[in-house]
């Protein structure tokens, strides 16, 4: 009998849990508030596991940096060499600190409206691509506000509690954002692949693009402003069946290795 | 009763440690699933119901800590459980390394059930590619945390209560 009650109350369970995920508006809100009471006591424990957390790792660090000291300077050897190749690339490089610094004009004229956030956590799940940052509601973080670094586009806030927020990243698999190939007239939907590289589709076989392109949000998809740096192109192949290229991004920014990220309020 | 609450907030408490601990961590490859051996313990070595509790809160606090969309992992946890209950009498855990490989198969079994929601549910199979090339690394990665866990649930003492 109590087996019986126990399978029933599975079964409605998965039922709930069925609705749930296709989003009835209904079922969707109580769930999303009951949720965000009860992470409002997880942004604390964060809080508190980031300290020794980053302790661990920096002594982890340390002592890598130690063995791999000899390798380093072997590399660091060959990298001068390197160096004096890149130099021929000011230019471009130039152009680049122009982009920098207009970002960082937009600090020093917007103070207020950008919030600086530290990282404490990460998806539990690698099915999933989402950090969590050490804002939230009390900061004054809203729901689908633009996260950045000084390198790039990084995401969207998803889920605002009052200790801190949830940013899906742009490699999730559920990412889509509006680009525009810098300096050309193509456009496409830089969409997340759960890996470490962005898909950039619907761009047609005959439009302007090339490996080494640089992409930048267009501000047409109303979450992302125009002129977030996103990623770099680095393969095109236009032998592909159908209408549409297929288009591989290397993000700007590495997800694995941020410490903090700016908040764009708005 | 009080023992079995608290093994299940050390349950939230580490997967909440998880989250903290992947953020610095360059380990992308393989992430345990820590609530799979509350789960399985739950449900062959205490009662379905218990099993049901414990995939209930784990699951929800899986969704707090991830970006997946709501009612996802609730759906592969419970989805896990009510498969669990009826290998239940067939499936007999005799040592720590059964429960690690029950535990493995569980992974699996759940980004199946994950993918059978995206598919049936929203007819998408984007996800699928991602999952699957994760579903194997993790499964082993559990797996092995499985062996200490289950090194734990012996010391916490609330074993066989109503075994089949």
């Amino acid at each position: 009998m109590k087996g019986t009650f126990v399978i029933i109350a599975a079964v409605l369970l998965l039922v709930l849990s069925f609705l749930l995920f296709t989003n009835i508006p209904v079922f969707q809100k109580g769930y999303v508030r009951a949720k965000s009471r009860l992470a409002d006591g997880v942004g604390p424990v964060l809080e508190a596991m980031k300290l020794p957390v980053r302790g661990m790792n920096l002594v982890i660090e340390e002592y890598i940096d130690l063995v791999g000291v000899k390798r380093k300077n072997r590399e660091l050897k060959e990298t001068i060499g390197k160096m004096e190749l890149e130099n021929q690339k000011i230019p471009e490089l130039e152009k680049e600190n122009e982009r920098l610094k207009s970002l960082l004009h937009l600090v020093e004229q917007e103070p207020g409206k950008l919030i600086a956030a530290r990282i404490i956590g990460e998806d539990v799940m690698n099915w999933f691509k989402c950090i969590l940052v050490d804002k939230g509601r009390s900061d004054g973080i809203r729901e689908r506000m633009e996260v950045i670094t000084p390198a790039g586009l990084v995401g969207q806030v998803i889920e605002v509690n009052r200790w801190h927020a949830k940013v899906m990243v742009v490699n999730d698999t559920n990412s889509s954002v509006d680009v525009y190939v810098s300096g050309k007239n193509t456009r496409g939907i830089a969409e997340g692949t759960g890996q470490t590289t962005l898909k950039l589709k619907y761009v047609l076989k005959n439009d302007d693009i090339e490996p080494g392109d640089k992409l930048i949000t267009s501000g047409k998809d109303a979450i992302f402003k125009r002129g977030f740096p996103v990623g770099i192109v680095i393969n095109v192949d236009k032998n592909k069946a159908g209408l549409f290229s297929d288009v591989d991004i290397m993000p700007f920014n590495n997800f694995k290795k941020l410490d903090e990220v700016l908040i764009v309020s708005k | 009763m009080t023992r079995k609450a608290a093994c299940l907030l050390f349950g939230v408490l580490l997967m909440t440690c998880a989250s903290a601990t992947f953020s610095f961590s360059p380990l992308e490859v393989a992430k345990p699933d820590l609530g799979v051996p509350f789960i399985i313990y739950g449900i062959f070595f205490l009662s379905p119901a218990q099993g049901l509790i414990a995939a209930t809160v784990l699951a929800f606090s899986r969704e707090i800590l991830s970006s997946s969309p709501p009612g996802a992992l609730l759906f592969a946890s419970v989805g896990l459980v009510l498969s669990c209950i009826f290998l239940r009498s067939r499936l007999y855990i005799e040592s720590r390394y059964t429960f690690a490989l029950v535990c493995a198969a569980s992974v699996l079994t759940e980004s199946i059930i994950f993918l059978a929601l995206s598919l049936f549910a929203k007819g998408e199979t984007k996800d699928a590619y991602n999952v699957l090339i994760f579903s194997v690394p993790d499964s082993i990665a559990t797996g092995f945390v499985a062996l200490f866990m289950f090194a734990f649930f012996e010391w916490t003492g609330i074993r066989y209560m109503d075994r089949v």
